[in-house]
């Protein structure tokens, strides 16, 4: 017997029934506590956005790399060293600057297509931040130039302030018998004669 | 364009890779397909919802999705291993210690030197 439903909508009401059977599974396992983790914990498992624990056994990495929209064979996720990536899967670490300007990109501005798996720094890699294109010189030389000259600066700048350096001088030599009036001597006294000077 | 040779500051384009289009196994030319097969999907879909025109909501990525969920709740997947524990310690409780002793330190002999009066009180910002 055909029903009167369209395949599309055939399709909609399997993943709802898939959705609803995952729901009323992630419930029974009981682990959130509150109603709002509840909630939202149950629409992201639904509808497959949960990044699940770390894949171990074949079938789970090839259920994660279809939900991540990879290829079973490009899928690898982060080593499970708790650090809390679950499934997540392990993309190049390249930014959006690398990325063909010229391709018709879904989103222009952040050189992606829609759907396309993120990268897990992706907001740390956009065309602002942090950029991954090759440099002229190797990285590594860039960064020993760039310190090794500032901490010669900042050495010699060091060794100056401790151990300054100035021409030899004298006691400075005052006119007018060493300023005898200006500095409050007696007017009425005639001061001893002050010579300055050698011939 | 044999010799190509990229600007100083970009990658080559995967468009002008040699490797793409020279010495190609027949495993290497499915593997292309087969990611090809996925963005055209992927691209599909996308357009469909695009240029459909009863369409009245935002379109929602779920690839966005899945990165905001996985980026907001690391704990269901975080464990107490050895490196996680180190990095917990060295960037939660060691600076605290660190600093109440620098800080504490610095203070108490600034004290000292105000009340013998030792202290010099100069015009330069620079210490």
């Amino acid at each position: 017997m055909r029903t009167l439903l369209s395949l599309n909508q055939k399709r909609l009401l399997n993943m709802a029934g898939v959705g609803f059977q995952r729901w009323a599974r992630f419930l029974s396992k009981g682990k959130y506590s509150n109603i709002s983790a509840l909630l939202s914990g149950c629409r992201a498992a639904s509808s497959g956005m949960k990044n699940g624990p770390y894949p171990k056994t074949l079938e789970e990495r090839a259920a994660a790399a279809k939900k991540y929209n990879i290829r079973v064979e490009d899928y690898e996720p982060y080593p499970d060293d708790g650090d809390g990536y679950g499934d997540y899967p392990k993309l190049v670490d390249r930014s959006q600057h690398e990325r063909d300007p010229w391709y018709q990109w879904d989103h222009p501005d952040l050189r992606r297509n829609w759907g396309e798996p993120m990268h897990w720094d992706f907001d740390m890699y956009i065309r602002n931040r942090v950029d991954t294109s090759p440099s002229p010189v190797p990285w590594s030389t860039m960064c020993k130039q760039l310190l090794g000259f500032i901490g010669f600066m900042l050495l010699m700048f060091y060794i100056g302030h401790e151990m300054p350096v100035y021409q030899p001088i004298g006691p400075k030599q005052f006119p007018y018998n060493n300023l005898y009036l200006e500095r409050g001597g007696d007017p009425n006294k005639t001061p001893e004669d002050v010579k300055n000077y050698e011939i | 364009m044999a010799d190509y040779r990229e600007a100083p500051l970009a990658t080559r384009p995967k468009t002008l890779d040699p490797n793409e289009y020279f010495n190609l196994s027949a495993e290497k030319r499915r593997t292309e397909e087969e990611r090809a097969a996925l963005r055209a999907s992927l691209k599909r879909q996308y357009q469909l919802q695009l240029n459909n025109p009863h369409r009245k909501e935002l379109i929602e990525d779920p690839a966005m999705n899945r990165w905001v969920y996985a980026r907001a709740n690391p704990y269901p997947h975080f464990r107490p291993t050895f490196k996680t524990s180190l990095m917990g310690l060295l960037s939660g409780v060691v600076p605290l210690f660190v600093l109440y002793y620098a800080f504490k330190t610095d203070r108490d002999n600034r004290e000292e030197k105000i009340k013998n009066g030792t202290l010099e009180r100069k015009f330069c910002l620079s210490s």
